[in-house]
């Protein structure tokens, strides 16, 4: 039943991959701000928590509990291009509808949308929620050889804390913050890490940048 | 200077290769309006979770349907995610107090105090930074019309990943049916992760309408409760004396929310010893499994829930950001007495996405329970091919033997419930055989997608002689191919198609003298061809900077 002109495609999708995965190689590169020959294999990834308290599929590495999880929490290990921690520094974030008040328009949101730190320095994040449902605070782009996915991820349930410990690489790059429960990071809870000078604004941060499609009033 | 060279001979193969291919314009016949045809049964569907499973010592059947339901998914379902093993809690996405079971009162093996938590999740809703949807859900290929859904309380995203905006598996539609036992302490507590205020009603389900402090249990904003606003949460306590096939929906801005999906079946199943119920059934569909009750009597049971969708109020989330703007939309400019549907899911698809999941697969002389709601706003007229179904139930409350009837066609109006004994015994009356009989709306609106027919309300009943590989039924009628296309229900292709050697009812501007006078008034750009060049012209430059470079260090 299923027709072969489903595979008509096939010419343009191999370029697509092979255009892609070019592009791919290269936004590596840039993420990492290596030359191409630098970048890990994939193959190394996922091969680093053997200490961890347990492991939280895909490899990822997983402290969970009632309260909440903190997910591929790095202390020690230096990303391959940072020679020692610049510098140790804490950040406390609280979380909640309580700080949307500020941004009209907005329903969710963290008490800062923005830090900003030194390359190679390891970010020690107290992550407090003032709701009682459930939210995150998730960093996206991280080297993936040493973050499963690339992420770095707290969760917490309602009226709870948890604290988790991050180590950034040397280049000077904007991360993504985020929560990902459906539709909390598109109605304010969005935020960004700046390493170094950064690499510009992300859009749609409450307080910081415009959203790339505005509503219309 | 070896890795310049490797580079640059890299780019030139690729280059070549790239060539090769270029420029293949697909022909320009009818065929050709046939988009990418999605495979019956999709790819990233785990076959081994069709198979008997035996997880933290709970019996989950077989489900040979082309998607079945996470094995591991039930397994916490029956034991409560309090006590599940953590590899089994890593097999699923919830939360570790989605569903805690404890407390065994009346010392008949099974625990009796159950606390469930469910979130509001919003699907295919807006994104200030994307152009299409996100948290997506399609209900038919192409079809994504903005939802909400209660869903059991899960861990991590909302998207399958962050390379991907799909929906994780557990957030979809329909709200997931929900069992209890008769007699049971139920505390349901509502984490309102959603950015309007919501609530719970328990239609139909004994509880009383004060908890014990006095505190509301009606979940209804004009009597009983004030609203949940996000980031809070409210708990509603029941302990159900009557049994029945019951309905748990938000209440507030009922006009707008029951309609938008916050509507699912919450059972009442007969107390009875060691009886461990599966608390959810997301997506409904098959129970993989049942109650002590409903095991005496039939060899199985499926959960059919009914709705159809007005896409004017579905894409309102769509269309902005703003909370202001939104609230403004669905209460005050969406008007409901304009109300027309335009698409209509059993257990969240549309025809013949209802081919991969809703599937009854029956054997000669089985004796299937199913219990049928009409969450939508139209009447359902459900008829069964090939079989005379009983009705023992009405809005969950038993019929007397002789009032138990038998019928082709089921009315329910919004809201009803019949539950139905489905027996594949034939005598030309309870059943006409074993073959593949469809069951669908026979409102003949309810058996469309956007107007197009086969979409919708269709299902079929399918004995296991004619069920194939991937749980495909062994079809015999027409290529169904064009049904798993955009393009279908985008009305871009010619219904009889594949049917249609003669050309009798192909698309009239198609025909070969049309091509030709488009061709020479206007500059084709296909779009395949845009982006090779693209591609092409990368992979050059790519080339060309190594080259340069190359050359240059060979000068030094």
């Amino acid at each position: 039943m299923i027709n072969k002109k489903q595979y008509k495609s096939f010419s343009t999708g191999t370029l697509v991959a092979v255009g892609l995965s070019i592009t791919g190689l290269y936004s590596e590169a840039i993420a990492t701000d290596k030359p191409f020959e630098t970048v890990d294999p994939v193959t190394t990834v996922n091969n680093k928590h053997d200490h961890k308290l347990m492991e939280g599929g895909c490899g990822s590495n997983m402290r969970m509990d009632i309260k909440g999880m903190v997910m591929n929490e790095n202390k020690t290990e230096l990303p391959k291009d940072c020679e020692k921690i610049s510098e140790d520094i804490t950040i406390k974030v609280q979380a909640g509808t309580e700080f949307a008040n500020q941004y009209p328009g907005t329903v969710f949101g963290f008490d800062e949308h923005q830090w900003q730190v030194k390359p190679c320095s390891r970010i020690t994040v107290e992550f407090n929620n003032k709701d009682e449902t459930r939210h995150q605070w998730m960093v996206h782009g991280l080297p993936k050889y040493l973050y499963p996915k690339g992420m770095f991820h707290i969760e917490v349930n309602g009226l709870e804390s948890k604290t988790g410990t991050f180590i950034v690489p040397s280049s000077h790059f904007t991360y993504l913050v985020h929560c990902d429960i459906a539709q909390h990071m598109e109605k304010g809870m969005k935020a960004q890490i700046r390493v170094g000078n950064g690499r510009g604004d992300l859009p749609s941060i409450p307080g910081i940048s415009a959203p790339t499609f505005s509503d219309i009033f | 200077m070896d890795r310049c060279k490797l580079i640059f001979h890299i780019c030139t193969l690729l280059l070549i290769c790239s060539h090769s291919f270029a420029y293949q314009q697909t022909a320009k016949t009818e065929d050709s309006f046939l988009g990418l045809v999605e495979p019956f049964c999709p790819k990233t569907v785990i076959p081994e979770w069709r198979d008997t499973h035996k997880i933290e010592n709970i019996t989950i059947a077989p489900s040979p349907i082309c998607n079945p339901d996470n094995p591991y998914n039930i397994a916490a379902f029956v034991k409560g995610t309090n006590n599940i093993s953590m590899a089994t809690m890593m097999s699923t996405q919830l939360s570790a107090d989605t569903l805690v079971k404890t407390n065994d009162i009346d010392g008949d093996g099974d625990p009796d105090e159950i606390h469930i938590r469910l979130e509001v999740i919003e699907l295919n809703g807006f994104s200030p930074d994307l152009k299409d949807p996100v948290t997506t859900y399609n209900i038919a290929p192409g079809i994504q019309p903005g939802f909400w859904a209660f869903a059991p309380k899960s861990r991590g995203m909302s998207n399958e990943s962050f390379a991907s905006t799909k929906a994780n598996p557990l957030l979809r539609l329909p709200s997931p049916s929900i069992r209890v036992e008769q007699g049971d302490k139920i505390i349901i507590t509502l984490e309102n992760s959603h950015y309007f205020p919501h609530s719970i009603h328990f239609h139909g389900v004994d509880h009383p309408f004060q908890k014990a402090n006095g505190d509301g249990n009606d979940g209804v904003p004009q009597t009983s409760n004030k609203l949940t606003m996000p980031g809070k949460l409210v708990s509603y306590e029941l302990t159900p004396r009557q049994t029945g096939t019951m309905v748990y929906h938000c209440h507030v801005q009922a006009h707008t929310h029951i309609l938008m999906g916050l509507i699912g079946m919450f059972i009442v199943e007969e107390n009875r010893p060691n009886n461990w119920l599966q608390t959810f059934n997301v997506g409904a569909g098959f129970v993989r499994h049942s109650s002590q009750a409903v095991k005496e009597q039939y060899s199985q049971e499926y959960d059919l829930q009914y709705q159809d969708i007005d896409r004017e109020l579905h894409n309102l989330i769509q269309q902005g950001n703003d909370s202001r703007l939104l609230a403004k939309a669905f209460n005050r400019n969406y008007n409901i007495t304009e109300r027309t549907p335009d698409y209509f899911i059993l257990n969240g698809r549309s025809f013949p996405y209802t081919l991969r999941e809703s599937l009854i697969v029956i054997k000669p002389e089985e004796k299937i329970k199913l219990r049928v709601f009409n969450a939508g706003d139209q009447q359902l007229a459900l008829h069964t091919h090939g079989f005379k179904p009983t009705a023992t139930h009405f809005d969950g409350i038993k019929l007397r033997p002789e009032a138990q009837i038998q019928r082709d066609v089921f009315t329910l109006g919004p809201a009803q419930r019949v539950d139905l004994e489905l027996y594949a015994h034939n005598d030309g009356l309870n059943n006409m055989g074993a073959g593949i009989w469809t069951y669908h709306d026979h409102n003949e609106l309810g058996v469309t997608t956007d107007g197009i027919y086969p979409g919708g309300h269709i299902s079929s009943v399918v004995f296991d002689s004619f069920l194939g590989p991937e749980g495909m039924p062994k079809l015999q009628g027409v290529d169904v191919s064009p049904f798993f296309t955009k393009e279908f229900y985008q009305k871009k292709y010619p219904v009889w198609n594949l049917s249609d050697d003669n050309r009798l009812y192909g698309n009239v501007a198609e025909t070969a003298a049309n091509i030709t006078a488009k061709e020479q008034n206007s500059i084709a750009f296909d779009s395949n061809q845009i982006i090779i060049l693209i591609l092409q012209i990368f992979l050059l430059l790519i080339t060309i900077y190594f080259l340069r470079k190359h050359s240059k260090k060979s000068d030094d």
